[in-house]
């Protein structure tokens, strides 16, 4: 009993940070139709800057998400603009490709730069425990928990609520009839890759705080990604929310009822049957 | 088009034939996981191999047939995959033309690029494969390992804890990588040695090697109150492991995590979190043998990288296969294999002497992270310090 | 999908069938005399690039002819792989029969899996398919009966260089006759129509369903029996390496930097992603780096694949000369 609330406790919270780290993936896909093999790499920066953030500099890496977020973004926008920009519209494979080109020689930068060791984000919070009733959860669980539903609900705000976001749906929808009614779809584009850039690094910050990265952990957290991105329907950021709880809670099941080992299968094959069944994801912004 | 383009096809595969092994060289080749998961494996088994070559020429080469060669050792990365070991293993043989080989690391690796060798009858010596996942695959002729024995990685946390007589509720949760060295350990060495002890397994349970949480078994073995926790994976899932324990609020009183525990990375990135864990190891720099401490620290040294037990059977396996080189004084695959197999040289993991099995045993030692650093705490003989308990 | 397919090299009367026919002919017959005056080295770099040519034609029918941009060539691969070592350990079928079984296995797969996938469009599709490889990798992982993670051995030697070359060109024949049947039959129109506008032409009356299935059947069996003949020459398998998205990457780079939807985009595209992997292992400290900056390079500049640029820059020299004449 008190495993089975822990263990299904514990998957809700890590859903909405899975969320999070999905919430970059499902904008670049939405908006800019870019599948971006990159996106796992792209957490694995956000756990480094973390890292190296804390032992560096000794700011606390919760603290310094805003900065990481900020780095990434600006770190972003001119790799969409030299390398992604000059291929839209040309299908979905070039650019596709080019991610993948980005991902290998991030992956190479990795290990040359910061040697194939395996790391963890080590503070106090990070591996100490919260217990309600019967259920134990990490600390780090809760606040990142927090975070990335506020950091979701804020990028749901912003596309619902202003000016921007409207120009977003635009895109989204029909970035030709969008540049026809006068939006600037380039400079969406380009504010979409690096704001998605922006929220992938601050999930790959809580990824590392909650479980240890090593150059090549990109591969692994790019299909959890996309598991959610594809459940909650591409481009739905609400949608990334329930998707990302919805995948956290199923994978906890299937690690009660049939052990860890069946975890990420479990979440795989629910996946699978929901994209059959409701191939438009769970709630979609293209209806 | 496509009429032009074979012939081209054709030219280009022509072109790079160029490089061929000069007779004035002795080359031997190695296919090492340098990126992908076990990168990390990779990196150290690269420096034991280079440092071993590096001492053989120091040394002025290796006499073939009263001249003095040089000994070059070519590199490839096979990205964790064991297609690219096998494809790589092909070049070196087929390419470079290398007259002997040194191995991967972890039984998919090594055993894709050994039966390649094996094939085309060019002798290897390789670590990083634990007996049964090497002896199990064939009858060897010209591939020879030196690693641990599982049965005695699997044993010695037992003997360790029951030696240091230390109070425990003999209640027993096993968790393990399905990976073949971890099935082996885990699935059916934990449980019969168990049983063997009078301990009770109260879960039991295994998954990927690359899954990342573990929140309901640990959940499931908290519940059930075992003392004791024995898990075999390797150091990302090591350290995901250590930290999901922590935040589950579990305390077991021993904490057993073989393979992932042993780098010293491992107690890097979890800082005061890996106190107490315990790890069966073949290698420790402070072990008796010659060159042990001096080989740590040169690593440390050179990379200034925490270094790895890898780097001490990588280093052996290069010495072991240089040396038989030297002692054929020949070239030819036939009397360098024989030349291997008569090994019998006390090196710095010890004693190295290949079975009918083509399989050198390397004694295990159990180590304990404490404030830090690791401290050799079984057998009592080789003991540097006194088992930590329960895990703080 | 915005495959860029052109006319350009292709086969639409009988005759131009026939020579294109017979220029294949010569290539596979070239190959299948590679050991008598290659040696070892080059003989294994041939069967690298024929195991993945057949990938990335098989990759290039389903994409280039229907609009299908897959991802889950590894799952097929796997598949066929594991059927062999399977059946050859545990049966006494003929090798050449168990090749068939391994394809008939790869399309069984696609047959199985097409309800649910083909009502994915685009990007769902793509999706989907990686999403199918990775459940079938994480299957074979946790199936102990199937040797788990620690995968299966041939129990027998496994044929020798050249007998493993001979039989990778036979896969590449039987493929290049798939894709001359695709070509020159009425299916290729159908192909086609459902490629560009699947709606309309639904309305036309091809039932666009049906030629999916028989696209995505037809590549699925022949990168089964690929997985295969991998599997025959490597002796040893295990999922990670079977089922690895390395398979998916390649078959996908291969037919994008040689040309979408060129006819000779596969074998040039085979050709420099199998070459440049050989040549950049050699630096093993930035072999990763330099192939991803190849691909970006490729991407940036030739995205309509080297056959494309190839193309562009012959029709641009015409175009001169014709101005200076």
């Amino acid at each position: 009993m008190e495993a089975i609330a822990s263990s299904l406790a514990s998957g809700f919270l890590l859903g909405g940070i899975f969320a999070l780290t999905a919430l970059g993936l499902s904008l670049v896909l939405g908006v800019l139709r870019l599948v971006n093999l990159a996106h796992g790499d792209l957490l694995v920066i956000g756990a480094y800057a973390g890292y190296f953030l804390l032992t560096v500099t000794g700011i606390d890496p919760l603290l310094g998400l805003p900065l990481i977020a900020l780095a990434l973004a600006l770190l972003a926008a001119p790799l969409y603009h030299f390398l992604i920009r000059p291929l839209m519209g040309r299908g979905v494979e070039a650019p596709m490709m080019t991610m993948f080109g980005v991902s290998i020689v991030l992956q190479n930068l990795f290990v040359v730069g910061f040697s194939a060791n395996t790391r963890s984000i080590e503070t106090g919070y990070s591996t100490s425990s919260l217990t309600v009733g019967p259920a134990t959860v990490g600390w780090i669980y809760v606040i990142g928990f927090a975070i990335s539903v506020a950091t979701v609900v804020a990028a749901h705000l912003v596309v619902t609520r202003t000016s921007f976001g409207r120009d977003l749906r635009a895109c989204a929808h029909d970035s030709v009839a969008a540049a026809v009614i006068g939006v600037n779809v380039g400079r969406v584009r380009m504010l979409t890759f690096a704001a998605g850039a922006a929220c992938t690094a601050a999930g790959g910050t809580l990824m590392g705080l909650a479980f240890s990265f090593t150059p090549s952990s990109g591969a692994g957290f790019l299909l959890n990604s996309f598991a959610v991105v594809v459940l909650g329907g591409l481009g739905s950021i609400l949608g990334t929310l329930v998707a990302g709880i919805t995948i956290g809670v199923l994978q906890s099941l299937g690690g009660v009822l049939l052990g860890d080992g069946y975890r990420d299968l479990v979440a795989l094959v629910v996946f699978l049957a929901a994209l059959i069944i409701r191939p438009q994801g769970l709630m979609s912004m293209r209806r | 088009m496509l009429r032009r383009t074979v012939p081209t096809a054709a030219l280009l595969f022509a072109l790079f034939t160029a490089p061929v092994g000069l007779a004035d060289e002795i080359v031997i080749g190695a296919s090492l996981p340098l990126s992908g998961a076990l990168a990390s494996f990779g990196a150290f088994q690269r420096w034991g191999y280079e440092r071993a070559v590096a001492e053989a020429n120091s040394a002025g080469g290796i006499a073939i047939g009263g001249k003095r060669l040089p000994v070059r050792i070519v590199i490839r990365d096979d990205k964790t995959d064991a297609n690219v070991s096998a494809g790589n293993v092909e070049t070196l043989i087929s390419r470079e033309k290398a007259v002997a080989l040194l191995g991967s690391c972890t039984p998919a690796l090594v055993n894709a690029g050994a039966l390649v060798a094996e094939r085309h009858r060019v002798p290897m010596v390789t670590g990083c494969d634990p007996r049964r996942a090497f002896t199990g695959v064939r009858q060897w002729k010209y591939v020879w390992d030196l690693f641990f024995d599982e049965a005695d990685l699997a044993e010695a946390p037992f003997k360790a804890i029951t030696e240091a007589g230390v109070a425990t509720n003999k209640r027993v949760a096993i968790l393990h990588d399905n990976g073949p060295d971890g099935q082996v350990v885990g699935g059916q060495l934990w449980p019969e040695l168990a049983k063997k002890y009078g301990w009770e397994v109260v879960v039991s349970a295994s998954f990927p090697v690359d899954n990342s949480q573990f929140t309901s078994i640990i959940a499931d073995a908290k519940s059930n109150g075992a003392d004791i926790l024995l898990v075999d994976a390797i150091t990302p899932q090591a350290v995901s492991i250590r930290k999901q324990i922590a935040t589950a609020g579990y305390r077991p009183k021993v904490l057993v995590i073989e393979k992932g525990a042993e780098p010293a990375q491992f107690g890097t990135a979890l800082g005061a979190l890996a106190d107490g864990v315990l790890v069966g190891g073949y290698w420790d720099p402070s072990s008796p043998y010659p060159g042990a401490k001096e080989l740590m620290a040169a690593y440390e040294r050179e990379t200034r990288q925490p270094g790895s037990q890898h780097i001490a059977d990588s280093y052996v396996a290069a010495k072991v296969l240089l040396a038989a080189i030297a002692a054929a004084g020949s070239l030819g695959a036939e009397p360098i294999d024989s030349a291997i197999g008569k090994t019998d040289a006390t090196l710095v993991v010890g004693p190295v002497r290949f079975d009918a099995q083509h399989f050198a045993r390397l004694p295990i030692v159990s180590v304990q992270w404490q404030k830090g650093k690791t401290v050799v705490v079984w057998p009592a003989a080789a003991a540097g310090g006194k088992l930590l308990f329960p895990v703080p | 999908m915005a495959a860029t397919f052109t006319e350009h090299g292709r086969a639409t009367t009988r005759r131009g069938l026939l020579l294109t026919a017979g220029g294949l002919v010569v290539a596979l017959a070239a190959c299948a005399a590679a050991p008598l005056y290659f040696g070892d080295y080059e003989t294994q770099i041939l069967f690298r690039f024929l195991v993945g040519l057949v990938l990335a034609e098989a990759w290039n029918l389903m994409a280039g002819y229907t609009g299908l941009v897959s991802l889950g060539t590894s799952s097929a691969v796997g598949l066929g792989g594991y059927v062999l070592i399977g059946l050859l350990n545990h049966s006494a079928l003929p090798l050449g029969l168990v090749l068939v079984v391994a394809a008939v296995a790869g399309a069984v797969l696609a047959a199985t899996a097409a309800p649910g996938l083909m009502r994915l469009r685009g990007l769902y599709f793509t999706v989907g398919t990686l999403a199918l490889a990775e459940a079938l990798r994480l299957v074979m992982i946790n199936a102990e009966r199937f040797g788990g993670a620690s995968g299966l051995f041939l129990d027998r030697e496994p044929p020798v260089q050249s007998e493993l070359l001979w039989i990778a060109t036979g896969l590449l024949a039987a493929t290049w006759l798939v894709l001359l049947l695709a070509d020159g039959s009425r299916l290729s129109v159908l192909l086609r129509a459902v490629r560009d506008d699947e709606d309309v032409a639904a309305q036309l009356g091809v039932r666009s369903y049906r030629v999916k299935l028989a696209v995505f059947a037809a590549a699925s069996a022949l990168m089964a029996a690929a997985g295969g003949v991998q599997a025959l020459k490597l002796g040893a398998i295990e999922p990670y390496g079977m089922f690895g998205l390395r398979w998916s990457i390649d078959a996908l780079s291969m037919v994008i930097i040689g040309g979408l939807g060129q006819r000779a985009g596969p074998v040039v595209g085979a050709a420099v992603v199998v070459i440049s992997a050989e040549l950049l292992a050699d630096y093993p400290e930035a072999h990763l780096a330099l192939t991803g900056v190849l691909l970006i390079v490729m991407m940036r500049f030739a995205p309509r694949g080297l056959v494309g640029l190839g193309a562009d820059i012959w029709a641009r020299r015409r175009l001169m000369r014709g101005v200076a004449s």
